[in-house]
């Protein structure tokens, strides 16, 4: 399989090596000419481009280069995420700690001290995933998605917390809510957990 | 001078060019569903092909002017009255001040547009004006319009001149689809069967069609593998196709990214006919490769900015 793909007439994908990569591919390919978008994937970055104005070679030919001049992000400062874990705000708790046979103490003491870090934004404006979670709280997704989740709902799935930054459908396991705003448009900086930007997740008193 | 809602129907919204650039922190580009006909209203009454229009769904929806005013009707053809008079769809109209303007509901297709002649005043956010509903970005106040809502248009054009869409650009509007459509990433994941099936069999649209994609119903779908893949980006046009075998047509607020299989895309020149397929419709996919999809589209680009100079932007 080759690492560049056609995703569509107008768009292509190509493998990178990590969220990390993807992302500064991303930075680099944004604002070129005939690039519409650049989207970053867990292991993959799409290019989408306009047809009309740059032929599909010239894009491929793009994307061949870029993945050698791959650059780390910059660092921003850590975000704090106070949480309410369990109860109402944290439904599938008690279920993920009696599937993996520990307290539900201990799945937010694992959680908590999980080295997390954002991978990449997505689905929908200011949802993050974020990967580093421990490996011991490996879970699926719900069998059937919920239609409706909080905003600020926290979940975990496939090895990575996901924070849903909008009300909306969800299908991850919902550990516990944030007050914390993750999108706000009308803000300088509209998204708080940025790729790259490191997690820590602390009870909210 | 301000339009006033007296009835909003299903779901009306400003829409305008899509809010490109973002979709790496999860923005979708929202726009028309219909770029063409979104263009082709704007075309009526001489504004730019982007410029703010309302989408209205299913039609069955009317407004009171107040004062005078050009506007311009194409889409989902539907009957429509202008102070009780029929009026016709792809022609300039003038309204005075205190005409209603009542859309009956369409009779085929799902979304009328509605243009006019002076700038309607909306919210920007992310370079668009464009309404995305989720995260209330856009339009008028980043929501669907109702009853009692005053739209402000400004820059009023007392006398425009009249014009008519050409006949070879009005879209036929029927209740049966054929789509172009190229392979994507996971096409290989379909069994050989289930991939002969997608693209030569015939579908229907399902009850879920919304403007962020269109559940279709049709043969089940069997997948070489558990269906789980890491989390990659989708847009518009792509076609997902989760485990249980029923695949999702993404649409004009498609979400950035997406961990089903990708089986297939349809091609940018036919992306508009999305947004005028209702629950019902039927559907065929036909293989396209991407250099053919490519000629189509330069092709069709160049018949639409004949008329609507820049149009193209928004197919």
């Amino acid at each position: 399989m080759s690492r560049i793909a056609r995703l569509s007439d107008d768009a292509f994908s190509m493998e990178t090596s990590s969220p990390t990569a993807a992302q500064s591919a991303a930075e680099a390919l944004r604002g070129e000419t005939g690039v519409i978008d650049a989207v970053p994937g867990m292991e993959s970055i799409v290019v989408i481009f306009d047809a009309l104005s740059v032929p599909p070679e010239t894009i491929r030919a793009r994307l061949e280069a870029v993945a050698t001049t791959a650059e780390t992000p910059p660092e921003r400062s850590p975000l704090t995420i106070p949480v309410r874990y369990g109860g109402d705000d944290g439904p599938d708790l008690a279920a993920i700690a009696e599937a993996l046979g520990f307290s539900e103490d201990e799945v937010v003491r694992r959680h908590q001290e999980s080295d997390h870090r954002v991978d990449m934004m997505g689905f929908t404006p200011g949802f993050a995933y974020v990967g580093g979670l421990h490996p011991s709280l490996a879970v699926g997704r719900r069998e059937t998605p919920r239609v409706r989740l909080a905003a600020g709902s926290i979940g975990i799935a496939g090895g990575q917390t996901g924070i849903y930054a909008l009300d909306g459908p969800g299908g991850w396991k919902i550990i516990g809510r944030t007050e914390a705003s993750l999108f706000d448009p009308q803000a300088d900086e509209p998204f708080a957990a940025t790729p790259g930007r490191r997690i820590r997740f602390v009870k909210a008193s | 001078m301000s339009l006033r809602v007296l009835n909003a129907g299903i779901q009306t919204t400003v829409q305008a060019g899509r809010r490109s650039g973002f979709r790496r922190f999860g923005v979708p580009w929202s726009g028309p569903a219909d770029g063409w006909s979104h263009a082709l209203a704007n075309r009526l009454v001489g504004a730019a092909p982007d410029a703010a229009a309302l989408e209205i769904a299913y039609g069955g929806a009317s407004f009171e002017f107040g004062a005078p005013l050009a506007f311009a009707l194409t889409g989902a053809p539907a009957e429509a009255t202008l102070a009780g008079r029929p009026i016709a769809f792809h022609e300039t109209q003038q309204a005075e001040k205190g005409d209603v303007l009542a859309i009956g509901p369409s009779t085929g297709g799902a979304r009328v547009y509605l243009a006019f002649s002076g700038a309607l005043r909306t919210d920007e956010a992310f370079g668009s004006v464009s309404t995305y509903m989720p995260a209330h970005l856009g339009g008028y106040g980043g929501r669907t319009l109702a009853e009692g809502d005053q739209l402000n248009i400004a820059g009023r054009n007392a006398s425009p001149e009249m014009r008519l869409t050409p006949h070879d650009l009005r879209p036929m509007i029927g209740g049966a689809w054929a789509l172009r459509a190229t392979a994507s990433l996971e096409t290989d994941l379909l069994t050989p069967d289930a991939c002969a099936d997608f693209f030569d069999g015939a579908w229907a649209v399902g009850r879920a069609a919304d403007r962020m994609g269109l559940r279709l119903e049709g043969p089940d779908l069997a997948l070489r593998s558990d269906g789980r893949m890491a989390s990659a980006p989708v847009h518009p046009g792509v076609v997902q196709c989760p485990a249980d075998g029923a695949p999702i047509l993404l649409s004009a607020d498609a979400q950035t990214t997406g961990g089903y299989p990708r089986i297939a895309a349809v091609i940018r020149a036919d992306r508009h006919v999305l947004g005028q397929m209702r629950p019902g419709d039927g559907l065929r996919f036909l293989k396209t490769a991407p250099d053919e999809a490519i000629a189509v589209l330069k092709a069709k680009a160049a018949l639409l900015d004949a008329w609507a100079p820049d149009g193209s932007a928004l197919l």
